[in-house]
């Protein structure tokens, strides 16, 4: 551990080991499925066998022994069967004689002592649908969208509009127009999905598990559960992973367990095992984007179309959310007077698509970074000078009217990263479909530059008020101890730690001193969801400033209690006064307690008034701040098998202020290899039959160690001022470029573009085998 | 299924083991042993969340049924690890090299890494990108893992490269 060498020293900055290494590398971090919960009832979901239909009946095998098994359907149900997310269109439970709308449809809920016995159990349900056509596929729905944009049955659409792009085109020497596509991606968090619902004697409930986000299922769940939100009370054990995955998702968890809870009043665990897992939870949305982009001889962008439009699955959930932070991102890293983009989210009759880190913001960037590419080379220029000509930078305006600030890395990541990467040199070797001498592999070098918005659209941290508190409440071993209580979640990406380290130096106390337990939303106010590369910009303000608050609360107790009302500061772990001998912290602490009680700083979190956003035209001021990054990748393709090495990757990072480096670089290379997987080895989709067609890991491939190419990542720091320690977004970033930067090197190593990821070695194929220009 | 009675060492302890020849060697370990640091993410030897070392080699404990291990059979689990001094570097390299995130495929990888520093106290980059090569993990990118397993063979005192 760093070592205190003076007190000066600052915690923020510094790489600290993670609070929670400990128990995890010994293995005694307790993930749900490690807790022996007594006498609890193993729930099993019984599901829809059909992608679309009406559902006619639910027939218990009367061969079987039910007397030991508490099964609920819709009608135990205690309030109106829906789940209220972003809209209020879908059941908890599908009821008789309603539609089933995609395949795994929960129809009913069973549990039972063992889990063996709770699957024996719903396989004994018959249940009865009398099909429907399904429309399975966002390939399906753009085909109708193509033909007839109207029919096209989206539940959500959202234009922005800058400029026109009438008078853009008009005024373009060339148009270049290109559709890409995007497959679904599983989180594939290694630990499954899991956790248990206790009914409470006041008919309240108490849910822990592996949740992302514990105030979603409080305010989502009322209305089904018939329960206020001081009625549901949600609690996370360690999380092994969630990336999205453990966000929206275990709502309905939560939901389906309670059926049994409140009808047998017996506490009910669901725990999926990995095959559930990825057949019956969300994925990331499916994208077809269309760019369609006007250019002057001399490069200048006069106009941007863009058709943007996410396969939700069979309801909307989260997904308008998602589409909105999509078309946010289709053109906000270029300079262009004129802009359209029209986002939708198609419905298909598949599994709902849900929270996946960067949520829209990747599929997003895959289009625009591999279409700029395209216009360069249209254009005869290189990919990187010509970024370097059209890329935002401070005052620029972006397409929903937003000025960038001046705390914006982007042409320092951009310029850096062709350095570190010796982009222009390497430029110059690569293959273009033809092995150069002494090269025994296709070689090939890719660029994508992106910005990612940070925290909550427009106004809405504004409007939610995340508020924190840090405590001095309690005595551990005699020593005083601080508590953070947010409801941030520590799901591996480390914010226990960093908020240890936020709070330590506000409280100018070391680290140890300070505690943050898991989030309860019994026990802690509500900060929001740990989502949107919101939580080290916003929650870790509120610490920051809460904790301040804290500090002037002791400072003031110890200026009465021991200096004779002179004004104490609390430095170094002491509080000092002038001319008086100083007294350590503890000392204080513990008289504050005994004196007086608990001690709490309290924080609410607001924005600079100056923010504007309007939701209905989606002009203003998207995000409060945006993180910068580029990418750069290598790859080398064997010319017989099509294989496809990704060998050097060099990501260049602006979220500014770095809080922890080491957690941070973690961050990146973690979100980079994600990002590879989804670039060239994560395929999966609906299949014909309704479900994905792989769900296990022996066909659902993500990287191993012999797969992650050696990473160059630095950080340059713009940080954002207005919310010390002035952090911004990096969980998701570091998901969003590599795809594009892969495609792009693969079009330099091969010449020919492919539009559609994951790019595997048949596309590849397909593509050098195809009469010209890549995939269609 | 025919009931089986073993006596194994197991972290160096004797341990008396009846259970159904087919039982997973994992839900004998975390249900009836009660060691929890083995983890269950795949079930079918994807993975590497469960991985144990039984007689030196790094097996699978999820597709591994307890009518194969015969009496005699040494064990040794996360739990065990940090009694050997190699376990104990490996531990405090994963935790200073920022290895760790959600921490759920730790202890295989910490097992894994294990097996193969103490056979191979010097290993190459591509040795150890081999020997975690069975270990998935989705938080990390696998880089400082890798560096870590380096840090702690660096560490290794000369005597004990065998
Ligand atoms: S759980 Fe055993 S290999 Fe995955
Ligand atoms: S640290 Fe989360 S899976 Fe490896």
């Amino acid at each position: 551990m760093t070592k205190r060498t003076s007190q000066s020293v600052r915690w923020v900055g510094q790489g600290m080991p993670r609070v929670d290494a400990d128990g995890k590398v010994r293995g005694t971090t307790r993930y749900v499925n490690d807790v022996d919960y007594k006498g609890v009832l193993h729930g099993v979901v019984v599901r829809s066998p059909v992608a679309r239909g009406i559902l006619k009946g639910l027939v218990p095998d009367p061969a079987f022994d039910w007397s030991p098994i508490v099964l609920a359907t819709a009608k135990d149900v205690p309030g109106e069967n829906v789940v209220v997310m972003h809209d209020r269109t879908m059941p908890l439970i599908a009821e008789i004689g309603a539609e089933i709308r995609y395949r795994g449809e929960p129809v009913a809920v069973v549990a039972a002592r063992t889990p063996e016995l709770a699957a024996e159990a719903a396989r004994r349900v018959r249940v009865e649908v009398e099909e429907l056509p399904p429309l399975l596929t966002l390939q399906e729905a753009i085909a109708i969208f193509k033909a007839t944009p109207e029919k096209l049955d989206s539940m959500k659409s959202q234009d922005i509009v800058k400029g026109d792009v009438a008078t853009g085109f008009a005024a373009a020497d060339e148009i270049v127009e290109a559709e890409y596509w995007a497959g679904h991606q599983e989180q594939l968090y290694l630990e499954n999905q899991g956790l248990v619902v206790f009914p409470q004697k006041d008919g309240s409930i108490l849910a822990e598990g592996s949740i992302q986000c514990p105030y979603f299922p409080v305010h989502e769940l009322n209305d089904c559960l018939k329960l206020p939100p001081e009625k549901i009370r949600v609690r996370q054990t360690a999380i092994g992973g969630a990336f999205g995955g453990k966000e929206e998702y275990p709502t309905m968890l939560i939901g389906y367990a309670a059926l049994p809870a409140l009808k047998s009043g017996k506490p009910v665990k669901i725990a999926y095992e990995r095959n559930e897992d990825i057949l019956f939870t969300t994925k990331r949305h499916p994208v077809w984007v269309r760019y369609k982009t006007g250019v002057k001889k001399d490069g200048t962008l006069t106009a941007i179309e863009c058709d943007f439009i996410l396969d939700g699955g069979a309801y909307l959930t989260i997904s308008d959310v998602v589409m909105f932070r999509g078309i946010l991102h289709c053109a906000v890293a270029y300079r262009c007077e004129n802009v359209t983009i029209r986002g939708k989210v198609a419905r298909t009759n598949s599994f709902p698509c849900g929270a996946f880190r960067g949520f829209g913001a990747p599929q997003a960037i895959w289009g625009i970074e591999s279409h700029v590419d395209a216009i360069a080379a249209r254009l005869g220029r290189a990919p990187h000078e010509y970024r370097r000509q059209i890329h935002a930078r401070p005052g620029d305006v972006t397409p929903t009217g937003q000025v960038l600030s001046k705390e914006n890395g982007s042409t320092a990541c951009l310029e850096l990263a062709l350095k570190r990467a010796d982009f222009a040199k390497k430029l110059k070797q690569v293959s273009r479909g033809r092995l150069r001498k002494g090269q025994r592999k296709l070689y090939g070098v890719g660029l994508a530059f992106f910005a990612h918005g940070s925290a909550f659209t427009g106004d809405g941290e504004a409007k939610f008020k995340a508020k924190g508190r840090v405590e001095l409440a309690r005595l551990e071993g005699g020593k005083p101890v601080v508590d953070i209580r947010v409801s941030s979640t520590e799901m591996g990406q480390g914010v226990h730690t960093i908020f240890t380290q936020i709070a330590a130096d506000a409280l100018s106390l070391p680290p140890a001193h300070v505690r943050f337990p898991m989030a309860d939303t019994g026990l802690v106010p509500n900060s929001g969801p740990t989502v949107a590369s919101r939580t080290t910009m916003v929650v870790g303000n509120v610490v920051h400033r809460a904790a301040q608050d804290l500090k002037r609360q002791i400072e003031a107790f110890a200026s009465l209690r021991f200096f004779q009302g002179a004004p104490a500061e609390l430095r170094a772990s002491q509080l000092v006064a002038p001319g008086a001998k100083p007294v350590p912290f503890a000392k204080v602490a513990k008289a504050l307690l005994a004196e007086i009680g608990p001690a709490s700083g309290f924080f609410q979190f607001e924005l600079p008034a100056d923010i504007r956003w309007d939701q209905a035209t989606f002009k203003g001021d998207s995000y409060p701040g945006y993180s910068w990054s580029a990418n750069v990748a290598e790859v080398e393709i064997d010319p017989l098998t099509c294989e496809l090495e990704v060998k050097r990757v060099t990501a260049i990072v602006d979220v500014g202020r770095v809080i922890n480096p080491t957690l941070a670089a973690g961050q990146v290379e973690g979100g980079l290899t994600q990002a590879l997987g989804y670039a060239i080895m994560e395929k999966i989709g609906t299949g014909k039959n309704g479900l994905y067609d792989a769900a296990r890991l022996q066909t659902y491939i993500i990287p191993t160690a012999l797969d992650v190419p050696e990473y160059d990542v630095k950080f340059v720091e713009y940080p954002y001022s207005f919310a010390p320690p002035g952090g911004k977004g990096l969980g998701e970033l570091p998901m969003d470029g590599l795809a594009p930067a892969i495609a792009n090197a693969v079009e330099a190593a091969t010449g020919r573009r492919l539009r559609q990821i994951p790019i595997t070695p048949e596309s590849i194929f397909a593509a050098l085998h195809a009469p010209q220009g890549g995939t269609p | 299924m025919s009931t089986v009675q073993r006596t194994w060492k197991v972290n160096g302890k004797p341990v008396r083991v009846r259970a159904p020849a087919g039982r997973r060697l994992l839900d004998v370990l975390r249900e009836d042993l009660g060691l929890i640091g083995s983890k269950e993410s795949c079930g079918e030897g994807e993975c590497g969340a469960c991985t144990v070392i039984v007689d030196d080699e790094p097996v699978v404990s999820c597709i591994l049924p307890v009518g194969q291990l015969a009496d005699g059979t040494d064990i040794l689990t996360i739990e065990g690890i940090e009694k050997k001094r190699i376990g104990r570097l490996i531990q405090a390299a994963f935790i200073e090299c920022g290895a760790v995130q959600c921490g759920f495929c730790i202890p295989g990888m910490v097992v894994s890494s294990y097996a193969l520093l103490a056979k191979n106290p010097k290993p190459s980059a591509k040795a150890i990108r081999e020997g975690l090569s069975g270990n998935l993990c989705r938080c990390t990118g696998y880089t400082k893992i890798l560096a870590a397993v380096k840090l702690a063979a660096s560490r290794i005192p000369a005597a004990k490269r065998k």
